[in-house]
């Protein structure tokens, strides 16, 4: 149960700055490519899949 | 000169909405594994828990439904256990078959279709396997069952060790085999979830004093233990009897011993860790195997692959396969079998005598596959 906390907090960690990164980025598929990384992170941090 | 569209605020908006909807998309893909599939116990049939058993996977993911039938007559005590492995389906089907259609007149019959329920609320990734199978019954409705994976989902148990250690023997396996239910009997009350889980599987076949106790699986055709009964030392005697017997009906069978040095199954365990006979049976199931092409519904339902016949023409399998394995050919295989069982155990113990009716008969169900033999919803 304690491991799960620690993990969603790394993947919430890691979601916010991969959002706060496309948000800053200046080329459009950069930002594309943060947004692949972010949609498994937010399955991820819900425990879905 | 490759096109290089800027990127603001504006963009980085479009694309969160755009991940948004994938991902609510998604998430209802993989959340609709989570719901049981819908079963019509036959009259007689009693639901429990196996929490009922052990306590320690009370209000966990790893409870499952148990069903019981007692015969009006006193006899033996047989328990059938399906979904071991969710993606194997004839395994569970065998077992919904039999909670459907099954009446028992001598003796007891304890059945768990969903054994490790934890391996249905998901796929194996990178399988390309379908979420679900349908079939139709005579009145043109539907009904449908998850195709789960091989291991528990990860959401209800990880991580998986570098390596697992199987608690009794010692045993060294690969880590992601902790999450398989089939090498963690005899199980433990304080391990892992499915640790946990075949140790109350453990407790109801102790408590409830099972005679006989039946593990069902379907493995690649390419693998050599298919098409098979797997059997501890305590059930060969009967196992080879059954054998025989479903030989002279034209349905070909390996029998296999159990072997000792191999820890963690049901074959094993269940038969040195309790008084019950346990015999592990497997059936050939194409959409299983490596050597498969296009997968889908339709291969698991009928096991038709050229990549298969093409195999079997090289002589690489272990099942007899011109052009199809249709699964209801592969229940047809684990019923018979176990029908002989049940006739069978009378000879070595009058007194532990099963008599079970209503189950179709192997051609008919090899014939008509198993939608006429499951009960419409209401």
């Amino acid at each position: 149960m304690i491991m799960t906390f620690i993990y969603r907090g790394i993947v919430l960690f890691v979601l916010a700055f991969v959002v706060r990164c496309m948000f800053r980025e200046k080329d459009f598929w950069k930002q594309v490519t943060a947004a692949l990384v972010i949609l498994p992170l937010i399955l991820r941090v819900l425990l879905i899949k | 000169m490759a096109w290089k569209p800027g990127g603001n605020v504006q963009t980085a908006l479009f694309l969160i909405a755009a991940v948004a909807i994938v991902a609510f998309g998604a998430a209802r893909s993989f959340v609709s594994m989570w719901e049981m599939d819908t079963i019509v116990p036959a009259p007689g049939f009693e639901k429990h828990m196996l929490s009922e058993w052990f306590e320690g996977i009370k209000d966990t993911p790893a409870d499952t439904p148990v069903y019981i039938q007692e015969g009006s007559e006193p006899g033996g005590t047989v328990f059938v256990m399906g979904g071991t492995h969710p993606n194997e389906p004839a395994s569970s089907l065998t077992a919904v078959l039999f909670l459907e259609r099954a009446k028992v007149h001598k003796g007891r019959l304890i059945i768990v279709p969903f054994a490790n329920i934890m391996a249905f609320t998901h796929n194996s990734p990178q399988e390309a396997h379908p979420q679900r199978i349908s079939f139709t019954l005579p009145d043109g409705s539907l009904r449908s069952f998850r195709y789960g994976s091989r291991a528990t989902n990860p959401i209800y148990q990880w991580p998986d060790p570098d390596v697992y250690i199987h608690p009794q023997s010692g045993q060294e396996l690969a880590g992601s085999e902790r999450s398989n239910l089939n090498r963690a009997h005899p199980g433990t009350p304080d391990g892992a979830l499915t640790q946990r889980l075949a140790y109350a599987l453990r407790q109801l076949v102790m408590a409830e004093k099972v005679d006989l106790a039946f593990d069902l699986h379907e493995a690649s055709p390419e693998y050599p233990v298919v098409n098979a009964i797997v059997a501890h030392e305590k059930s060969m005697e009967l196992a080879a009897m059954v054998a025989m017997e479903l030989e002279i009906s034209d349905i070909p069978i390996r029998l296999e011993p159990s072997p000792k040095n191999l820890r963690g199954l049901t074959h094993r365990e269940w038969g040195d860790y309790t008084d019950t006979m346990p015999i592990l049976m497997e059936t050939g199931n194409p959409s299983q195997g490596r050597l498969r092409g296009r997968t889908d519904e339709d291969l698991v339902l009928t096991g038709a692959d050229k990549y298969y016949a093409w195999a079997a023409d090289l002589g690489l399998l272990f099942i007899p396969y011109e052009t199809d394995q249709p699964i209801g050919l592969r229940i047809a295989r684990h019923t018979s079998a176990l029908m002989s069982f049940f006739d069978s155990l009378a000879f070595l113990d009058p007194s532990k005598e099963v008599v079970v009716s209503g189950i179709p008969a192997f051609g008919e169900l090899a014939e008509n596959g198993l939608g006429p033999y499951l009960s419409p919803l209401d």
